[in-house]
């Protein structure tokens, strides 16, 4: 059994991130000292592993709670899971587009403004003129 | 009208659902263009669609149902859209 502080260490995680996925339910204590610390079994290792895997997949954790839930439901299949991750990568992709999108509109400013010219006023600044002319549209 | 489900293969509910909504498109509008898209291989055009769901229903470019419609919405929609044209 491991104290929370064990189960950080082989981890790799913080207690204090322990401690947040205890109270999101993704991970449980399974028994108590005496004394009244929590202890975590082996397979706690695992599913903060598990956790951690899934978040740098871009799940948040309330959709890796509902992982969580699929793995342990007879009604789910694998294509459940594919569902999820599909709709995960339609999601990130989505972000994409629009952070492309924001770098796109970012060169179209900068080509308004030469670089000879940043000496010039503040007033003067060609990419506050586009900017100010944006929000007048 | 053209109607596209996207749809992940394998996906069990999306094989399903698309055999009763196909019926239902059949019979309002048997002249739609019925199209199934594998999702992961126009990923693209599905993010500009704002496909987020799986199964999801476009009609005429429009994203119409972000989640499975039952067959009773989707029959609604086609024939507010053909009472509309």
């Amino acid at each position: 059994m491991l104290t929370i502080g064990k189960l950080a260490d082989a981890a790799g995680v913080t207690p204090d991130t322990l401690r947040y996925y205890e109270k999101e339910g993704l991970v449980r204590a399974s028994s108590h000292t005496e004394a009244g610390y929590r202890l975590f079994g082996n397979e706690a290792v695992q599913r903060v592993r598990f956790v951690k895997r899934a978040q740098s997949c871009g799940f948040t954790l309330s959709e890796i709670s509902d992982l969580i839930t699929l793995q342990s439901s007879d009604e789910a299949c694998c294509g459940d899971v594919r569902t999820r991750a599909i709709e995960k990568k339609l999601a990130l992709e989505g972000k994409i587009q629009v952070l492309q999108k924001m770098s796109r509109s970012l060169n179209a400013l900068l080509e308004e403004c030469s670089p000879t010219g940043t000496s010039h006023p503040v007033d003067e600044c060609p990419i506050l003129a586009a900017l100010e002319g944006a929000t007048a549209e | 009208m053209k109607i596209e489900i996207f749809a992940a293969r394998g996906c069990k509910q999306c094989a399903t659902a698309q055999d009763a909504l196909h019926a239902v498109a059949k019979t309002i509008a048997p002249q739609a263009n019925w199209r199934l898209v594998n999702v992961l291989e126009e990923l693209e055009y599905a993010v500009e669609l704002g496909v987020m769901n799986l199964p999801s229903v476009v009609i005429d470019g429009t994203l119409v149902f972000n989640s499975l419609p039952s067959a009773n919405q989707l029959r609604k929609e086609l024939e507010r859209r053909k009472a509309a044209a």
